[in-house]
């Protein structure tokens, strides 16, 4: 036994005081005690146990204090509803305690308590309690709003649920896709025969339980449910078509049965979200226990009939030494039964069927006494009520289907309106023996693998509904959403100011917002909400449940991070080289090797290489791609020869520059077009979009090759010269291999590899495609061979500085979401003489208009300032334009810009005001080109 | 996750698809009046009931497949016989699943 | 303006009193039987539609109003959404329509003596690549010179503010900056309708739920009133404030919209003990987070991809909500995820609203609100009522109008969101 460090060695565990002797059904192994801490002090329970039954099991009783008024809480349901039972565990908050199987060196908290479970200063809040109705804070605090901050943290300071670490060991989650037949959800005797009877039928199912043992109700049933109980788990073991999932929980349904289930009690995985596409979901959860509203239902003490069941029948523990028990059903009866058996004296039954009553339960940190309808006073420490039932319909609601009222049995029912391949079983459905509900869960799952394609299930049999006395609240008030503290006082309140209908109710008192999700609380704040509007339960319906059915971890959802990221062949190359990461969009690219300015320099000097493989490539072959070409950008096409290249600018149909590129002729009926890195994707669906739908009679197949080739700039002065020396079957003389031309050959022994004559950067410069396998190996001949020109890597933001004293412009960057060609200054490029061109009316009609603003060249006065990019360009405080991009240039020694300027601005010459981010005000000229550097292009033809 | 049927690779999880809009006529760009293109690039009938659509195949055939979708329950069920959708190119740029990347975010 | 009887007022005092008289407060909005004829019908009981009928029976003392809804009050988007209030917009007209709402619900809850909770925390919007730093950059500029606090902080700063953030330059989407906007913050949606809708009844407008307009009667191009299930309604003036379902409710005038009608999802954990003070938004990775005076974490993430009126939400929603919020937060991994739900939004083209006059007189619209407009529920109230009551057209949303599609001015927002990938 690992025994925690926490723990106070002084004070010893307390004995396990309220164990009972061997119980048939008990989940326990009385050999395997574990010890933990609770409040910081030590205690011991069993393996099997659950938080809370350790500690029932040693005497406690105060679990937590509630959340407004901070009135002590205890055990009501002994399940993971119990609203009492929220708990720290080490760095995990809100564990449900009466669900979480104990472990070996558990440190447990309560939450909500300051400074101590056993005296709580908010729990002042109760004296005051009549002031704090709910939604108090929607009538005060308003004056002076300068106060509303401080307020706001005192309110904050009271919100309820644990402690989350701000840094934590990171946990193991994953997922996994199913493609099971039948789902089935809930193992109580109905799950069971359903699995059972679809596996048989020949499907493939997927058997999901919430606890850690199948059975549901059958646990902790009579010595026959036992037995049935233990046939029907081997008959489950013994079928090789039944994947069982216990401490697991189908979580939701959304549409066409996609259906998430979330698995626990993995060995080194913590949690696990199943994803399941199945052809049927049988929805079999069995019904929860419903708890009655009066006053004193939250203290200490009161508790469900199932919740001593379980704790009795299940984990051994005695609920207490003397009891009250309000009866209106079988189960009921069956908890004084076990109570009897269990040696706890019977005070007094009450039986609701025969109209006997409680008025409230008396005690402070836990039940004295319950006052009895009829006027009599009866010391106790336990009141156990059974009254009624809420149907879990929430599956079934994620599929379309409305639950209905039905007096008779006092309880919501699952409609009829289920879609093909939703259905429901056993209790939710109706009432019966457990054999019935067996039956029932059999000819459900037949039924269900008939869906699914296997055998020929019939409809199924419907299950009888008894009639049960509708009981919500007695005649006092009392607590109708145990972990918000919202009691049927509230409620009443609220609907007679109008907070009237299910959906206000709950959004005015928040009532059902909680853990629980309304599982234990939704009845009643309807059924008390009818009481006080006169109206019918089944007038006001329930709100809507919405998914997950039971909550989930953002772990479990998240899974394992498959964050895809982008690496050219050479990525290798370049982490060795110290290159700098550069993220752009799922593409990881060297920004720099250390000075971008240098490396800049030195491509404007002697000769640099970059990588350009994210560039978007595609490849189009047929007879109609000048068509296409004619049709998607700008410019024209059709008189392309083999051999040459164009810059052309893509539009979408609102005449907006959606991208740019260069597209070569590489054959007859062959073109290689490029596309911006982040607008690859977009430009091939774009493209096939036209060809498929407007365009399909056109011959044109379009394939990507982005990846296909690792892209090499080769640029600088001497890059005709370091080609020279690893090219064959291209001469590349000025004159053979003129600027914007194309050619195929072979690189450092490489064949088919692309050249084309063209630069971003306004150098001497050849794009080099080489297939991708080989980019390692041409980036380094490159590199070697070149060694005593001085070549040198170079990285984006070296290009991005060479491309803007250049002036080309960035798509999205240099143009927004508004932006048309004119704006551009790519205007000259558009010609409208064209049958058809996509945005082709927005472009005609902005030509006739002309632009407002233009994209200009910009210099500021003072060349040692960089403008940040963003920085407003104004006249006063009127905005007239904007630096789009900004660098400083080493080849010029100064600052350079490009931004968009009113058109007035836009003459060459005019000085414009640059308002810096830091608030202060330059000048700065328009230039004539957008080119600050060798505006006539000399360098580049070369 | 609904499905959708497609004609080429059978009944695929939507996430397989990019929704590429209502299926419309494009106005002959030589003669359409700005109202007509404009309507044509931005006004949907964003009816609440059964829709004729076309969605892409992204990540399974590429092919552009007509629909018709009933937009309150999402079910799906193949475009009944006739021609390739007309037109199935809004404008690039409306991308309505991605308002917050700039201005437009909560 | 007809005085609220002394005893209605909510105070401290007041809960003090009838706490101790155990004495009920008023209804917050009474229930009518529907009249014949109104001066003006508003469709749509939402931010948008109370906030009009406030102002214009506030302001301009026109009281003859009904507001129709077919549910109940605040139970379209206004309900649903994440309550993020800020004006830090891209365009100056934005900014200003914006910051013009922000000043407004500062003084909202004295104005109409309910508590909104507004809570300004600060706001920040993330930025992982250096586009999206360029474009909050541009945003703080425009905003500087509007006079709206803003300003791109770096991840020392960010850290600073959110103690939880993994600012480290490891991430698979390392954080580079942040557009921080200290005005910015939350509010208490439901507060804010309800107080709406409280203020205007006791000024006597009519609010109507379960009323459901199901046709609108135009004659002679100008609308003369709305059918719907409780009977006929005549008006001069019919304004359409009812968002997702703008579209519908439109083509009964036969006007039809640039709209499309997405979900939006959102979801809340669990609470757990304050962490999180200021409101985080991560454009790149599509999620936004803030921390409830509950202690929950309310998250929003972007419209789902295709336009749909179902309300019933995703499981993959919540999938790559939870893996980028964890991107974030990594050590958040155990706090559960408790509820989610989806409203519609009415998507513009431009991301911004279409307010005013239509080609059927006296029909307006107030819609257009995307993800965005609960933010805007005040200023576009005070605005809309301006126009009902002068007929004419405020500057502040002269830019929003619905001939600017037709005539291609649309509004420079969307540069900001095809900018920032
Ligand atoms: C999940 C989510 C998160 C959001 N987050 C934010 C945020 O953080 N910040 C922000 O500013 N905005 C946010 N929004 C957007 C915001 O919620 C909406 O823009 C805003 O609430 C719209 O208000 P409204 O009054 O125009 O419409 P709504 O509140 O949607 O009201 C429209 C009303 O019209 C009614 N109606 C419809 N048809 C009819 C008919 N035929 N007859 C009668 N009544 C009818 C509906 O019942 C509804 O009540 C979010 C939206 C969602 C869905
Ligand atoms: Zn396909």
């Amino acid at each position: 036994m690992k025994v925690p460090t926490s723990a106070r060695r002084s004070a010893p565990p307390p004995e396990q005081i309220c164990r009972l002797p061997v119980q048939p059904g008990e989940l326990i192994e009385r050999g395997q005690p574990l010890s933990f801490t609770w409040n910081g002090r030590a205690h011991t329970g069993y393996e099997g146990d659950t938080i809370a039954s350790a500690l029932a099991g040693s005497g406690v009783r105060i679990f937590s204090r509630s959340f407004k008024y901070h009135r002590p809480r205890g055990i009501l349901t002994a399940s993971g509803l119990d609203p009492g039972c929220t708990m720290q565990v080490g760095d995990e908050p809100n564990v449900r305690a009466a669900a979480r199987r104990l472990a070996d060196g558990m440190d447990v908290r309560p939450q909500n308590v300051w400074p101590s479970l056993r005296y709580d200063v908010g729990s002042a809040n109760q004296l005051v309690g009549r002031f704090l109705t709910a939604g108090f804070y929607y009538k005060t605090f308003m004056k002076p709003q300068r106060l509303w901050p401080a307020y706001e943290r005192i309110l904050g300071g009271f919100a309820p649920g644990g402690r989350i670490p701000r840094t934590a060991e990171a946990d193991y989650y994953d997922q996994r896709y199913a493609h099971p037949d039948v789902v089935v959800a809930g193992a109580g005797p109905a799950g069971l025969g359903a699995a059972l009877a679809a596996a048989q039928a020949g499907a493939r199912v997927i058997l999901v339980e919430e606890e850690y043992e199948l059975g549901g109700c059958l646990r902790w049933g009579d010595a026959a449910e036992l037995a049935l109980l233990d046939e029907l788990r081997a008959a489950v073991d013994a079928s090789p078509d039944i994947e069982v999932l216990v401490d697991s929980v189908v979580a939701g349904r959304y549409d066409d049965n996609w259906i998430s289930i979330l698995q626990r009690g993995l060995a080194r995985v913590a949690e696990r979200l199943i994803k399941a596409r199945a052809k049927a979901l049988v929805v079999a959860p069995g019904l929860i226990e419903r708890p009655y509203v009066f006053a004193g239902n939250d203290l200490p003490g009161v508790m469900l009939g199932t919740a001593v069941r379980r704790l009795i029948n299940l984990y051994a523990v005695r609920p207490g030494a003397r009891a009250v028990v309000l009866s209106a059903n079988p189960e009921g009866d069956a908890a004084v039964a076990d109570l009897r058996r269990a040696g706890v004296e019977i005070a007094a039954v009450l039986d609701a069927r025969r109209g006997e009553d409680v008025r409230r339960a008396v005690g402070g940190s836990g039940v004295k006494a319950v006052e009895v309808a009829d006027g009599r006073r009866i010391e106790c420490d336990l009141l156990v009520t059974s009254i009624g039932w809420t149907a879990p319909t929430s599956l079934l609601n994620m599929a379309g289907a409305r639950p209905w009222y039905d007096p008779a049995a006092a309880r919501f029912r699952p409609g009829d309106d289920l879609p093909e391949g939703v259905l429901a079983a056993g209790g939710l459905v109706g009432d019966g023996t457990v054999e019935e509900l067996v039956a029932h869960g059999r000819a459900v799952g037949a039924a269900a693998a008939a869906t699914a394609g296997f055998g020929a299930g019939r409809p199924p049999p419907a299950l009888d509904v008894r009639t049960h006395p509708a009981l919500f609240r007695a005649s006092t008030h009392g607590m109708v959403d145990f972990t918000e503290d919202v009691s049927s006082q509230d409620i009443l309140a609220a609907a007679a100011e109008g907070y009237d209908s299910s959906e206000l109710v709950k959004r005015y008192t928040t009532a059902t917002m909680g853990p629980t999700q309304g599982k234990l609380e939704t009845v009643n704040t309807v059924a008390v909400l009818a009481e006080a509007t006169g109206r019918r339960i089944d007038e006001l319906g329930t709100t809507v449940w919405r998914p997950p059915y039971a909550p989930i971890s953002l772990g479990a959802l998240a899974g394992r991070t498959h964050e895809p990221v982008r690496h050219s062949p050479m990525q290798s190359w370049h982490e060795a080289h110290g290159a700098a990461p550069l993220i752009a969009g799922a593409w990881i690219r060297p920004d720099h090797y250390g000075d971008a300015q240098a490396e800049a320099r030195h491509v404007r000097e002697q000769v640099g290489i970059i990588d350009v493989t994210p560039l978007g490539k595609l490849d189009l072959r047929g007879p109609d791609v000048p068509k296409l070409l004619n049709l998607v950008y700008v410019n024209k096409w059709s008189k392309l020869e083999i051999g040459s290249v164009r810059y052309g600018v893509m539009c979408a149909e609102d005449g907006v520059v959606m991208d740019d590129g260069v597209t070569g002729r590489l054959g007859p009926e062959r073109y290689l077009m490029s596309t911006t890195s982040s607008g690859a994707a977009a430009v091939w669906e774009h493209l096939e979009g036209w060809l498929q739908t407007e365009h399909p009679d056109w011959a044109v197949h379009i394939a990507p090759l982005t990846t296909y080739y690792a892209s090499i700039n080769v640029a600088g002065p001497h890059s005709r010269e370091l080609l020279a020396r690893i090219t064959e079957g291209v001469d590349l003389s000025p004159d053979a291999f003129p600027y914007m031309r194309v050619r195929t050959g072979r690189i450092a022994g490489v064949d088919e590899c692309l050249m084309w004559r063209i630069g971003f950067t306004g150098e001497l410069s050849y794009e080099l495609h080489v297939p991708a396998s080989y980019g390692v190996h041409v980036w380094q001949a490159l590199l070697e061979r070149g060694a005593d020109l001085g070549t040198a890597a170079f990285g984006v933001e070296a290009q991005r500085i060479l491309r803007l004293e250049k002036g080309h412009l960035i798509v999205a960057q240099d143009t927004d979401g508004l932006t048309k060609p004119y704006e551009a200054g790519l205007g000259t490029l558009v010609k409208l003489d064209k049958d058809d061109l996509v945005g082709r009316p927005e472009l005609v009609w902005q030509q006739q208009l002309g632009e407002q603003q233009r994209l200009v060249a910009l210099q500021p006065e003072d060349g040692s300032i960089v403008p940040a990019e963003a920085s407003q360009i104004v006249r006063g405080t009127a905005i007239v334009g904007r630096i789009t991009s900004s660098r400083f240039s080493p080849t010029l020694d100064r600052s350079v810009c490009l931004g968009t300027v009113e058109v007035a601005l836009a003459e060459p010459g005019s000085v414009v005001t640059v308002l810096l981010p830091d608030a202060r005000r330059i000048r700065a000229t328009v230039m004539p080109e957008l080119a600050h550097v060798d505006p006539e292009g000399r360098r580049l033809r070369v | 996750m609904f499905q959708i049927p497609c004609p080429h690779c059978g009944l695929r999880n939507v996430a397989e698809f990019r929704h590429a809009g209502e299926q419309r006529r494009r106005p002959d760009p030589q003669t359409a009046t700005p109202e007509e293109w404009r309507t044509y690039l931005y006004t949907q009938a964003n009816d609440a009931g059964w829709t004729r659509e076309t969605w892409y195949h992204r990540f399974g055939c590429r092919r552009f497949v007509g629909v018709q979708r009933h937009t309150v329950t999402n079910e799906v069920r193949p475009a009944d016989t006739g021609p390739a959708p007309s037109v199935a190119s809004p404008p690039a740029g409306i991308d309505a699943g991605a308002p917050d990347a700039g201005g437009g975010a909560m | 303006m007809p005085s609220r009887q002394a005893s209605a007022r909510y105070s401290a005092f007041g809960l003090l009193r009838r706490g101790l008289t155990h004495r009920d407060w008023p209804r917050v909005w009474r229930e009518h039987d529907l009249a014949p004829a109104y001066d003006a019908v508003i469709i749509g009981a939402g931010v948008h539609g109370l906030a009009t009928a406030y102002y214009l029976a506030a302001k301009h003392g026109f009281t003859n109003v009904a507001v129709l809804d077919k549910a109940y009050v605040g139970g379209g988007g206004s309900g649903r959404n994440t309550a993020i209030i800020r004006s830090n917009y891209l365009t100056p007209d934005g900014v200003r329509f914006y910051d013009r709402s922000v000043k407004l619900y500062e003084s909202l809850a004295a104005e109409l003596n309910f508590n909104v909770m507004f809570s300004q925390r600060g706001h920040l919007t993330l930025a992982h690549n250096d586009g999206s730093l360029r474009t909050m950059r541009w945003r703080a500029e425009v905003n500087k010179l509007e006079g709206v606090d803003s300003e791109v902080i770096g991840p020392k700063e960010i850290k600073r503010l959110v103690p939880f953030m993994d600012v480290s330059p490891e991430a698979r989407y390392p954080i580079m900056g942040a557009l921080y906007h200290p005005p910015g913050g939350t509010i208490r949606h439901d507060a804010v309708n309800w107080g709406y809708a409280r203020a205007a009844d006791a000024l006597g407008v009519q609010i109507h739920q379960n009323t459901e307009v199901i046709g609108i009667d135009v004659r002679a191009g100008q609308v003369r009133g709305v059918q719907t299930n409780r009977g006929p309604v005549s008006a001069p003036v019919v304004l359409n404030c009812t968002a997702g379902w703008a579209s519908l409710v439109s083509a009964m005038a036969g006007v039809a919209l640039p709209i499309s009608t997405h979900p939006l999802q959102a979801a809340v954990t669990e609470p757990v003990k304050m962490f999180l003070r200021t409101v985080v938004v991560s454009g790149s990775l599509h999620v936004y987070v803030s921390q409830t005076d509950r202690g929950e974490l309310v998250f929003g993430a972007s419209t789902d991809a295709y336009p749909s009126y179902s309300m019933r939400g995703s499981l993959e929603f919540t999938e790559e909500l939870a893996g980028h919020v964890l991107a974030l937060m990594p050590s958040i991994a155990k706090l559960r995820l408790l509820r989610q739900w989806a409203g519609l939004c009415d998507m513009t083209p431009d991301f911004s609203p279409i307010m005013g006059i239509t080609p059927v007189e006296g029909f307006l619209l107030d819609v257009g609100w995307g993800t965005y407009g609960f933010k805007a529920g005040p200023v576009a109230g005070e605005t809309m009522a301006e126009l009902i009551a002068t007929g004419k057209t405020p500057q502040l949303i002269a830019a929003f109008d619905l001939a600017r599609f037709a005539e291609g001015r649309l509004v420079g927002e969307k540069g900001a969101a095809a900018v920032g990938h």
